[in-house]
């Protein structure tokens, strides 16, 4: 989850009140914040991904002055009429098709408010953006620029100088060669026209989604913005928008609104939007009996405006929540309001009696009888390697099952057997004292026209005298004492064992398992220097379906 | 007295409590038990704390060529005075001794008078006085009886050792390393309550099958250290798991089970998380390579979630995205798909199993680990009850100390994140999460009534539980561990 660092001097200063700092740590997790860290002059919190308003410290701080009461209600855009306007071609529709601006002006920046709205145009990107795939933004010196801008498309031969660069390099030079390019020209494949915005100069002062030009680069002696977002997808546009908005307005910056036209774009409106509550959903679903007003006045402290209509509320939502889809998104904002400390946990009725699935218990009843024949359990991973799966134990890889870019070598391969898995164990624990018994009851996956997954049971016996007769009495008193039942051990070459003391394991005719002495090369290579023996047994099909 | 004694130390204990100081090889001789006996007897003892042992340095003092003559013959002063008393009158020239003495002539003269044996008058030797052992001669007596040699320390004449010392090959020293074993005060007292008559016979070694003229069954020491066994066992984690299962089937749950192997569209779509949500990304999620779910769902199911994403998300869903097969990443895909088929009003139900994220193995994170999940469905259910049963779980777990604070889960609303104090750690730890089933999710699989939902991992438990600090370590399967930890925590 993204982290943003607050600094309790800015805090102080942007809550607008002297609130004590251990009074702060305290209400931090109660809008949902999880703190990470804490030092003596700032604190790291998490946010979670859904509330992107809570990517700077100013979104933050929103928040908490509504759960402690200093300022509650909507924080309202004021956002006056601008002159300047952008201009979409209808060649962005094939690529990249959406585009909004708003302007910022009047504000101050120092590091920290740049280092805040840097982290947010990230995390913005990440989140709502979908890496910036599905909208990516911009933030602009206006007065670099000379409108009205255009949103359109270009060849790759077409150049600028980007962001961290000095030189003017060609749209394909900064797609090859720049880390922003590398990372996120996927995006603009198999578009030969690339998206862009020029300036009425034609100066290109961005390249959608990759890189901003070194020209309109804010730094602490700007004063006004151009916030711009490109998109494909309208809606998720004017969220991003909206969210930057906010957070610039509460920064002291003044909103001016850029007209957009062309291709099917518009002016971005980012005014709430209503939705009505019905007081017994609350009352209902969190388990309490508060009034309308309480309601309300707890909306208002989750910084949502609200209004008794009748026995209805009316609550209005602002913009940039995008997180908040329908009536039960406004519970949980009544519930934080309220505060989910006032809520005093309750016992309902049961109306059932539990019991564990029989599956469950069939595979405990197999347990405890493997515990009394003196087996120690032991729990392997599902995910395992070639090296331990295939090649020390030579079995046939020709239905190996794999994992799609997995993070580890040692965990790509789903088991097709227990055995190898415990001879590994085995393999570590050489320094342990002897006899060495173990046994594994685990799922392995069968690769047929689609995955099954089957239950199966292993056994390994190790120590000095170790041989056949030892593990088939195993195996015949587990069947008979657990389930009454008598198998057959057919002679037969199996993987893993060693030839003419291994043979198939078969009940009623169905052969389900293997039995017999390891192969003393598979000891080998397994490094072990004590003879094994042991069986594997499917008990999916045989114990229960 | 508590302690058992065994013949062995019995014997031990009484013949040091006289003599004091002894080697084994000494405490053989005088108990006429073997050295392997005593040997075995001393370790008990010292386990005891009845008997230490000094290593120190002896001389033992053997016969040398002369002294092996001298012990059959007679020193040559015996020699000399037997000679003397076989002649008439006791006397005799000086020549005439000589002539039978031969080189020991002058060592016999010289020492039978220091023995004061004989007169010397002119050129004649007499026999004088009494005739008894000199000290010498007893030495030469007490080392022939011992040829592994005595301890210097044995004999107080040390004049006399000394001068047969100087007397060449009448013995021979060489000097050895010994252990002195010695009785510790517990053992002067426990000495004193050994019985005279050591009983090695009368007694039985068994106790199933007491001989006929046996007395008693002789007493072993009980408190001596017994040989280490290991007690075949389940997997402490396999614990955690049942004892979880234990407690949800106590609150009224049953439970179900589901594959690890799940279509995306169970694991992601029907949980309303949009199909391109960061979380379906590979590098969080392991994707079967190379095969895909023929069916996934009923049509209708398919038609009403996707159209929910489309409504919701803004977005055109992909039927072949929900096919992609995935290690499920939680296991609210065998819960929903449960409510989804069945469409229970009420029910209580729960599932354990494996779950699978795409995360590189640390000491706080694995790649595959165990996840509870509980759910409620009911008509009037609500968010405080979803606490109420957290808190009962975590009371059977024997955690007393909780508290709640708002999260996100995509597919519930409202979210809460459980906190419990962990004595052990002396902090707050992250547990449980919970929440109660968004209406994106329920509505379009039919589920009419609200379902509370809670679940964590277990592994987390577990660390907890055996104090552990590297998660990995519940996976290393080190018999060490295994063998050791103890059941009941």
């Amino acid at each position: 989850m993204p982290v943003v660092t607050l600094y309790f001097d800015r805090v102080k200063k942007i809550l607008g009140r002297n609130v004590p700092k251990a009074k702060l740590v305290e209400t931090l997790p109660f809008i949902g914040l999880d703190i990470e860290d804490e030092t003596a002059d700032h604190i790291n919190v998490e946010y979670s991904p859904n509330r992107p308003d809570y990517s700077t410290d100013y979104g933050i701080i929103t928040g908490l002055q509504g759960l402690l009461g200093i300022k509650l209600g909507m924080p309202t855009l004021k956002i006056k009429n601008g002159k300047n306007a952008i201009k979409a071609t209808p060649t962005v529709s094939k690529v990249r098709p959406y585009v909004t601006a708003i302007e910022a002006r009047n504000g101050k920046l120092d590091d920290e408010t740049i280092r805040q709205i840097i982290t947010m145009q990230e995390d913005l990107h990440n989140g709502l953006g979908r890496r910036r795939k599905k909208a990516s933004i911009g933030i602009h010196d206006l007065e670099k620029i000379k409108f009205p801008l255009y949103y359109k498309t270009v060849t790759q031969e077409h150049s600028f100088i980007p962001l961290e660069s000095d030189v003017s390099m060609t749209v394909k030079d900064i797609l090859e060669k720049t880390e922003t390019g590398k990372k996120y020209k996927h995006i603009l494949e198999g578009h030969s026209k690339i998206p862009i915005i020029v300036d009425s100069d034609g100066k290109t002062i961005s390249l959608p989604p990759i890189v901003n030009a070194k020209l309109t680069e804010m730094n602490v002696k700007t004063r006004n913005l151009l916030v711009e977002v490109t998109a494909t997808d309208k809606n998720a546009a004017e969220g991003v928008l909206a969210v930057v908005a906010n957070t610039l307005q509460i920064a002291g910056f003044e909103l001016y609104s850029v007209k957009v036209t062309g291709a099917g774009n518009s002016t971005p409106v980012l005014k709430s939007r209503d939705l009505v509550l019905e007081p017994e959903l609350v009352n209902k679903t969190l388990g309490i009996e508060i009034s309308n007003q309480v309601i309300v006045k707890s909306l208002k402290k989750s910084r949502l405006d609200a209004k008794l209509r009748g026995k209805k509320i009316v609550c209005s939502i602002p913009r940039y929540r995008t997180d908040i889809f329908g009536v039960m998104d406004l519970v949980e904002e009544v519930a934080l309001g309220y505060g989910i400390q006032n809520l005093a946990p309750t016992m309902p009725e049961s109306v059932s009696a539990g019991e564990r699935n029989r599956t469950t218990k069939t595979l405990e009843t197999v347990r405890q009888i493997m515990v009394g024949l003196g087996y120690l359990e032991v729990m392997n991973f599902e995910l395992t390697s070639k090296e331990i799966l295939y090649e020390k134990t030579n079995k046939d890889s020709s239905k190996i099952i794999s994992v799609a870019d997995s993070k580890s070598q040692e965990h790509i391969i789903l088991r097709d057997a227990l055995l190898p898995g415990m001879m590994e164990v085995l393999s570590r624990n050489i320094h342990e004292s002897y006899p060495q018994k173990i046994f594994e009851i685990g799922t392995i996956f069968e690769k047929g026209s689609s995955i099954n997954e089957v239950v199966h049971l292993a056994c390994l016996s190790s120590h000095k005298d170790v041989n056949f007769t030892e593990v088939k009495s195993v195996l015949q008193s587990l069947l008979k004492t657990g389930f009454n039942l008598t198998c057959d051990t057919i002679p037969q070459k199996e993987p893993m064992f060693v030839d003419g003391r291994t043979g198939s394991i078969v009940i009623s005719g169905k052969k389900l398992g293997a039995l017999g002495e390891i192969d003393p090369k598979i000891i080998d290579t397994f490094k072990l220097r004590m003879p094994v023996s042991g069986f594997e047994m499917r008990l999916t099909g045989l114990i229960f379906d | 007295m508590s302690q058992v004694l065994h013949p062995i130390e019995q014997k031990i204990l009484k013949t040091l409590a006289e003599k004091k100081n002894l080697t084994p090889e000494d405490l053989s001789e005088i108990t006429k038990l073997s050295l392997d006996q005593i040997r075995r007897g001393i370790e008990w003892l010292k386990f005891k704390s009845l008997a230490n042992v000094v290593e120190s340095e002896k001389t033992l003092v053997t016969l040398g060529k002369r002294g092996n003559e001298a012990s059959e013959k007679g020193l040559p002063e015996r020699q000399l005075v037997n000679y003397l008393r076989s002649l008439d009158g006791y006397s005799c020239e000086m020549n005439a001794a000589k002539d039978y003495l031969k080189n020991e002539f002058g060592p016999a003269i010289a020492n039978a008078k220091k023995n004061g044996w004989i007169e010397v008058h002119e050129n004649r030797l007499m026999l004088k006085g009494y005739h008894d052992l000199s000290s010498e001669e007893k030495i030469i007596k007490t080392i022939s009886k011992t040829p592994m040699g005595v301890s210097t320390d044995n004999f107080e004449d040390k004049d006399a050792l000394e001068s047969l010392k100087k007397r060449p090959e009448f013995i021979v020293l060489t000097s050895k390393k010994s252990a002195l074993v010695g009785l510790t005060e517990q053992g002067m007292e426990a000495a004193k309550s050994v019985p005279d008559n050591i009983d090695f016979e009368s007694v039985s070694e068994t106790s199933h099958k007491v001989e006929p003229d046996a007395k008693v069954v002789r007493a072993i020491d009980v408190e001596a250290a017994a040989p280490v066994i290991f007690a075949a066992k389940s997997h402490p984690l396999r614990d955690v798991i049942d004892e979880v299962r234990e407690i949800f089937v106590s609150l009224g749950f049953s439970e179900i089970i589901g594959s690890n192997v799940q279509s995306s569209f169970w694991n992601f779509d029907a949980l309303f998380t949009p199909q391109d949500h960061p979380a379906r990304e590979m590098q969080d999620t392991f994707y079967l390579a190379d095969v895909k779910a023929k069916t996934i769902a009923k049509p209708d199911q398919i038609k009403k979630v996707s159209d929910a994403h489309k409504k919701g998300w803004n977005y055109q869903w992909q039927n072949e995205e929900a096919r992609r097969l995935v290690l499920r990443t939680h296991t609210t895909c065998v819960t929903i798909r449960e409510l989804a088929d069945q469409k229970h009003d009420e029910a209580r139900l729960f599932s354990i199993g494996k779950v699978f994220r795409n995360e590189k193995l640390s000491y706080k994170h694995l790649a595959e680990f165990h996840q509870v999940e509980g759910v409620v469905v009911g008509k009037n259910v609500t968010l405080r009850d979803l606490m109420g049963l957290q808190t009962e779980f975590y009371h059977k777990m024997g955690i007393k100390k909780i508290k709640f604070w708002p999260t996100f889960f995509p597919y519930t609303e409202p979210s809460l994140q459980s906190m419990i104090y962990n004595e052990k750690l002396g902090k707050w730890v992250e547990l449980f999460g919970m929440g109660i089933f968004r209406p994106e999710v329920t509505k379009p699989l039919g589920i009419k009534n609200p379902v509370l939902a809670w679940g964590g991992g277990i592994e987390r438990i577990a660390m907890l539980r055996y104090g552990l600090t590297d998660v990995r370590e519940l996976y290393e399967n080190n018999f060490g561990w295994l063998r050791s930890v103890p059941k009941c925590q």
